[in-house]
């Protein structure tokens, strides 16, 4: 329990720090977003006319005043307005994260999922041809970028050939090719990672010990093997959760599809201050989270870490 | 501008062109033509892409061509602009009547119209709506329209006439009530906050168009369904009713080679943005391209003369000439891109050709160059008291391939030993350093407007102030003669007499070697085959309201 409440207050204080840093790396950034928005000779706007809005926004008070309000709308849950379009940030995050997390959850369980289905058919030792083939894979993939792949999925998939449809498709239709745009690329350092731990747990003198007890290849890599080689590569999962926002806003981009990537990639262009600060708050808050649930996975996993845990060792 | 050509011939004459083409069996063709051939059909949902996302349905702000697309089909305006002819003819507006001094405009409104909240659209609210436009509300975060100048107050005489009063003569005033900027709202919208007219809330945005916003996924879809009562367009369009379709489904799709994919595999009917170097591919493919002029102020580079080097016309003078701006639009562009031959675009009112200010001669610029006492110094880059000759033009984002065409201006200059340099950055940066004669002394941008208003909006010190005329920092004009004659053109009653201060204005710009005019900038869009009906208003913003399907 004292592991617990440990982790999470790490957690709390790890996300303000994220929140602090974000809201001064963004105020120290040239111009505002009611400077682009309104002095943007676009508008046409007197010198005079963009001062009085510049009064409603509040935009010139002190910066520690703004600090507080803005945490404390934060705390509230309330996140400000978007300065670009005035949408409230909380909206457009509703509306945009579950359109992130089912793209991104479909594709980090299939990129697991490809990332086991290479790591352990390259570790049956029979197949040696499939073996060297399985694992000259992951080194490719990793070097496609998510963008490339995602333009040749749509030409080739949805345009040449016809099977799915990238505009304005059905809910299922609409995952198809975003999912594997996003999972590819991610699947790869996992096969490597679980490949190489699948590697050292084998040359383990408790895994010869079980083999000349006479067990199968297959049942030493189901029950030994794999449970040891999971560990480094649920942490690895954990740390991918960056390049899965990464490669969100990328997929999000090329198939037009909404989401926080999308959010994101439009409130760059434009500076828009709020909707930042509210994008990596929350990216900040998911990378906390995912870590904790990993951390707390790992004594469920590792009996010797629970005892560590339940005697508040650090594990 | 030229004498009146009636639309309807006009209309058959398309029609006629268009089956003339179809019974040659010649493969589908770019451009109008293919429009409006065999008898209409209604129904069906028309898929039409966006390459970015809309960001707000306030008219006055709603200038940026995303928005366009909406605003122009889902409110009504007062007066319509043909155009082609660019006259104004009667809308929600019956008829009206300016005073001499054009400081009293008095509208008659037609019977009948209703918002798609069932409100009447009368006198009381026409007034509402440009009380707003032309006053702004800062508390809300609404800002005058751009188009309105010297707006004093709103009289309503009776529920169908309304009389407008302003301070000063405000000739520009009728062509704004045709414009998106003073597109009409219902009572109820106009009491809005920005944050009310922001994405997210667009459904509730109530207008007497064709069309009424009846879904939004933010940022990424929006639909729009046909109004069944619709029956007021106007008069003069050649279709009348509801709309032939049933639905416009709005996608926004960033990315250019999905966008023109889609277009091409059948996944989307009609798009917006077609980047010149695609358009090959849509002409090949055989569907159609439209490139509709946007009529304004053309894309062009404005030299500013408060900066320190070009405060010397003889330097402006030599950049014009050291610019080759055939070689620009035949390399950058296509033939969609016709190459200007003024700062206004040669469709555009009391537009003057003062093409032979802008010929390119590098010779003549090295020599003018030389007598102003830049002298060729090291890496060919030319000195002058310590100073390379160095300046810095902005990247446009919003401007088709702007950094390619500065890339390609840049070499040319380098030939005279000239450095330019262009500014990449963040918008923030961006934004700032336009607004610094010693950050960004080449700037480059474009403005769409059909009025003779549209070159004092870009130029004007207290509108665009494109050539940084007003000192953001002193509060000074540099050149008060510019001023002046920018004024008159949007203060002059006299039609024809605004025509001749327009064309002053565009002389002196010219013969100041201010600008440097590139090309006559369209919106291209490519349809399918199966769509007819494709019309835009003055400005090049697309009208679904005679479209229709054929299967």
């Amino acid at each position: 329990m004292r592991y617990l409440a440990r982790r999470t207050g790490q957690a709390a204080i790890v996300l303000l720090a994220a929140f602090t840093g974000a809201f001064l790396l963004l105020q120290a950034l040239p111009g505002d977003a009611i400077m682009i928005k309104y002095e943007n000779p676009e508008l046409g706007l007197s010198p005079q006319q963009i001062a009085d809005v510049r009064e409603r926004f509040g935009v010139d008070t002190p910066l520690p005043v703004q600090y507080v309000h803005t945490l404390l709308g934060f705390a509230g849950g309330d996140f400000g307005y978007s300065l670009q379009t005035g949408t409230p940030v909380r909206q457009l995050l509703a509306e945009a994260v579950p359109h992130t997390l089912a793209l991104g959850g479909i594709a980090l369980v299939v990129a697991v999922l490809l990332a086991g289905l290479i790591a352990f058919g390259s570790s049956l030792p029979r197949l040696r041809w499939l073996r060297d083939l399985l694992r000259s894979v992951p080194p490719l993939v990793v070097s496609i970028p998510t963008f490339w792949l995602g333009i040749m999925l749509v030409q080739v998939v949805s345009f040449q050939l016809g099977w799915v449809s990238v505009i304005a498709p059905g809910p299922i239709e609409g995952l198809i090719l975003p999912v594997i745009t996003l999972a590819v690329p991610l699947s790869a350092p996992l096969a490597q990672i679980l490949v190489r731990s699948i590697d050292d747990v084998a040359a383990q003198p408790f895994v010869a010990v079980v083999r000349a007890r006479g067990a199968t290849p297959a049942w030493i890599l189901g029950r030994n093997v794999a449970k040891n080689a999971i560990l480094p590569t649920l942490t690895m999962a954990g740390l991918l959760l960056g390049d899965l926002i990464g490669g969100a806003v990328l997929t999000e981009t090329v198939f037009g599809r909404p989401g926080i990537g999308r959010i994101t990639e439009q409130a760059v262009g434009q500076q828009d201050i709020p909707v930042l600060l509210a994008v990596v708050v929350l990216a900040a808050a998911s990378f906390v989270v995912v870590n904790l649930a990993v951390d707390l996975l790992y004594p469920v996993l590792d009996p010797r870490l629970a005892a560590r845990a339940r005697e508040g060792v650090p594990a | 501008m030229s004498a009146t050509f009636p639309t309807r011939s006009a209309v058959a004459a398309t029609a006629a062109l268009a089956l003339l083409a179809l019974t040659a069996c010649a493969p589908a063709t770019s451009g109008p033509a293919a429009a409006g051939s065999g008898e209409p059909v209604d129904g069906g949902t028309l898929v039409y892409l966006e390459h970015q996302a809309h960001t707000t349905l306030y008219p006055p702000s709603a200038g940026f061509y995303p928005n366009g697309g909406i605003v122009n089909n889902v409110f009504d305006r007062l007066v319509w602009q043909d155009p082609e002819s660019l006259e104004l003819k009667p809308w929600i507006a019956t008829d009206w009547e300016v005073n001499e001094d054009a400081t009293e405009y008095t509208f008659d409104l037609r019977d009948g119209v209703t918002f798609s909240d069932g409100t009447p659209l009368d006198a009381e609210v026409v007034a509402k709506n440009f009380d707003l436009y032309g006053l702004g509300d800062p508390e809300r975060g609404l800002t005058v329209s751009e188009a309105i100048n010297n707006y004093e107050r709103s009289e309503v005489v009776d529920a169908d006439t309304v009389t407008f009063h302003f301070s000063a003569p405000a000739p520009g005033f009728l062509q704004a009530t045709s414009t998106n900027n003073s597109a009409l709202l219902s009572a109820d919208t106009l009491d809005f906050t920005l944050e009310q007219f922001a994405p997210g809330n667009s459904a509730e945005v109530i207008g007497s168009g064709p069309f009424t916003i009846t879904d939004e996924e933010i940022g990424s879809a929006l639909t729009l369904t046909a109004r069944d009562d619709y029956d007021w367009a106007p008069p003069d369009r050649a279709h009348q009713g509801r709309a032939h379709l049933d639905a416009v489904q709005i996608q926004v799709t960033p990315e250019d080679s999905v966008r023109v994919g889609a277009l091409l595999s059948g996944q989307a009917d009609y798009i917006r943005y077609v980047e010149a170097q695609d358009e090959a591919q849509v002409d090949a493919a055989g569907f159609a391209v439209y490139a509709p002029q946007t009529g304004g102020v053309n894309n062009h580079l404005s030299l500013r003369p408060r900066g320190q080097i070009l405060s010397d016309i003889r330097v402006r003078q030599a950049l014009v000439a050291g610019i080759d701006r055939q070689e620009v639009v035949d390399t950058i562009y296509s033939e969609r891109y016709p190459l200007a031959t003024s700062i206004l675009s040669s469709s555009a009112q009391g537009y003057l050709d003062t093409s032979d200010a802008f010929g390119y001669d590098p010779e003549g610029a090295a020599a003018l160059l030389e007598e102003a006492g830049w002298i060729e110094g090291a890496h060919g880059i030319r000195e002058k008291d310590g100073t390379q000759l160095t300046l810095v033009v902005n990247e446009s984002a919003p401007q088709p391939r702007s950094f390619e065409a500065l890339t390609l201006i840049s070499q040319q200059l380098k030939k005279i030993g000239v450095d330019l340099k262009i500014l990449k950055a963040d918008a923030g940066s961006a934004a700032e350093a336009v607004r610094d004669v010693e950050q960004v002394q080449v700037y480059h941008s474009m403005v769409a407007r059909a009025d003779l208003d549209v070159i004092k909006s870009q130029f004007f010190s207290q509108n665009r102030n494109a050539l940084l005329n007003l000192d953001y920092d002193d509060g000074t004009i540099g050149d008060p003669r510019l001023e002046e004659l920018l004024q008159a053109v949007a203060s002059e009653a006299d039609p024809d007499q605004r025509i001749v201060e327009s064309q002053q204005a565009q002389r002196y710009l010219a013969d100041q070697a201010y600008v440097v005019p590139l090309f006559e900038e369209p919106q291209v869009y490519g349809a399918a085959e199966r769509v007819h009906g494709v019309t835009f208003e003055s400005v090049a913003r697309p009208s679904f309201y005679e479209i229709w399907l054929a299967d």
